[in-house]
Formats: structure tokens, sequence, C-alpha cells
């Protein structure tokens, strides 16, 4: 379903550029400017620049900005050192802190009309589950070595034929679930705020989507960075 | 947040994937087998390697139910 006003789109349609009426162009101009791409664009954007504007100076005694997010910064560290300890959590900590800011405003500023969510297209959360999955298996490699194929073996040596395609599409299904659960919740919302806007927006019919909208976001992106967690933390420790 | 307010989201965050992980590795499993049926022996093992593979995921969706069920911290 088509949204009724994105209005980054539009004003590049107003420049002339080819914007694709499905979810994906055909060219590869009409790809950059397709819609979740511009989109996220604008939320990279937007994560760059206001925590530099409501920064400021980086104090000792911190202002009201900086207070906002060391609480946001610090809250997440300790969250993710509790869950895979100090050290993995120094060293995961800006990629999954990347993610939860990016899925959390992506999923945010699908509530606002004229915007939509990247995170609503399955391309974009497909390359964010791939991300994950791939440094899954590189810290799982670089902690055990050529040891780390132990992880797929099972307990029991003569049951590997049988234990080794379990594991390996166990973990290939962590590509499906992520990605398809963040995709679906979002696209599910979009769709839904849509439909109720045209059939009675006059009569505020989608505001309780957009309260449960707020809620799915924020739970989204909490479970997407949660679930990263415990794989890294699974690729980490020794196999069972 | 409080304390046990973090561990319901926690849980929330593990039990929300059951079903949906149950599902995804049934389809990666028929996925797999197909590939290799119809992409890798271009149609001569026809129904076998899906058959098989089929039975991977099953297995595969179940033991991710039984592994949660062997959970220590819960």
């Amino acid at each position: 379903m088509e949204h009724p006003i994105l209005f980054i789109s539009f004003i590049l349609e107003k420049l002339g550029l080819p914007i694709p009426h499905g979810p994906v162009g055909d060219t590869l101009l009409a790809k950059i400017v397709s819609p979740h791409l511009t989109y996220t664009w604008l939320v990279m954007a937007f994560l760059i620049i206001v925590p530099k504007l409501t920064m400021g100076k980086m104090e000792m005694i911190p202002g009201k900005g900086q207070n906002f997010w060391e609480m946001i910064i610090g809250g997440l560290e300790g969250f993710m050192a509790e869950n895979m300890g100090e050290e993995g959590a120094r060293m995961m900590f800006p990629m999954l802190t990347t993610f939860a800011f990016y899925i959390l405003t992506a999923n945010m500023i699908g509530l606002m009309p004229g915007f939509m969510s990247p995170t609503s297209n399955i391309n974009i959360t497909l390359g964010c589950t791939l991300i994950v999955f791939t440094t899954t298996h590189i810290l799982g490699l670089k902690f055990h070595g050529v040891k780390y194929i132990k992880h797929f073996m099972g307990p029991i040596p003569w049951l590997i034929p049988l234990m080794f395609p379990i594991e390996v599409i166990s973990h290939l299904a962590r590509i499906l679930s992520l990605s398809i659960r963040l995709f679906g919740n979002i696209m599910a919302k979009e769709t839904l705020l849509g439909i109720l806007f045209l059939l009675a927006g006059a009569f505020f019919a989608p505001l309780p989507i957009l309260f449960l909208g707020v809620f799915v976001s924020i739970v989204q992106a909490l479970v997407f960075v949660l679930l990263s967690i415990l794989y890294f933390s699974g690729s980490m420790e020794h196999a069972h | 947040m409080s304390e046990s307010r973090k561990e319901l989201m926690r849980l929330l965050g593990d039990f929300s994937t059951i079903g949906i992980a149950l599902a995804a590795s049934i389809f990666i499993g028929i996925g797999v087998g197909y590939f290799l049926d119809h992409k890798v022996f271009e149609g001569k093992t026809a129904p076998w390697f899906t058959l098989i593979f089929l039975g991977f995921g099953i297995a595969a969706g179940f033991k991710n139910l039984y592994m949660l069920t062997k959970r220590k911290d819960l």
C-alpha cells in the first residue's frame, strides 16, 4: 500500500528525480531515491545533528543535555555489561548502541504524518540482521579459533551427522526470525495507520494505534538489541 | 528502570522469539532442501532432499524449544 504523503519523496519528485511508485525502483537512481533510503538518511542526519546540538561542550558537571545522553548511554552500557560481561560489552558497545538508536528512531519516525519508517522495508531489516549474523560468527572465530566448530557439533560424538545440520539450520533461522519480526511489526503498524487515517482520520481513529505504535517501536528496538546481545554472548562463551 | 522491570523486558524479548523461531527453522529447512533438489541436482532427486531437510528443520525448531526449557536462570 502506498503512503498518503511522503514529503521527502514529494520534494525530490518536484526536483525531477525518478521516485519509484512500487517498493523498489528499476534503475540505480530510482533505487537510491526510494523512500526507505531517503528516510534512512533523514534518520542518520537526525542522529548526527541532534546529539551535537543538545549535548553542547562536555563538562565535568553535566548540564541538562549532557545529563540526558549520559543517562541513556550509561543505561545501555550497564544493560550490555550485565548480559555479555565487561569485555564483550566494551567491544560490541558502539555497534549495538548504533543499532539501538537507529532502529528506535527509525521506528518512531513513522508515527508522524509525512514520514515513513525505513524499517518497514525488509531490505533495511535484513541488512541489519546480516550484520549481526556475520559479527556473531566472526566473534566466535575470534574467541575460539578453529574450535568454534564445536558449537555446531552437540555433546555426543556419534550424533554429529544429525546435530550439525540442525545447528546450522537453527543459526540460519535466526536471520529469518530477527529480520521478519522487526519488519512485520513495523510494516503492520504503518499499514494499519495508513488505512485508519484514510478511513476515519477526521474522527481520530488512528489514535489508539499511534499509542500502540510507540510501545511497539520501543519494544522492537529493545528486542533487536537484546537478541543481538544474546547471540553475541552465546558465540563468545564455551561450547556446552 | 527497576530490577524486576528490566528482568521482565529481558524475558519478554526471549519468549517473544519462541513461535517465530520455530516457524523460521522449518522454512529454512524446506528452503535448503528445495535448493538442493532443484538447483544443485536439477530435479533428479526431487522430493527426497526437501523431505529430509524438512525433518532437520522441524528437529531444529524443537531443539530450540528444548534448549529454552533447559535454561538455568529461569
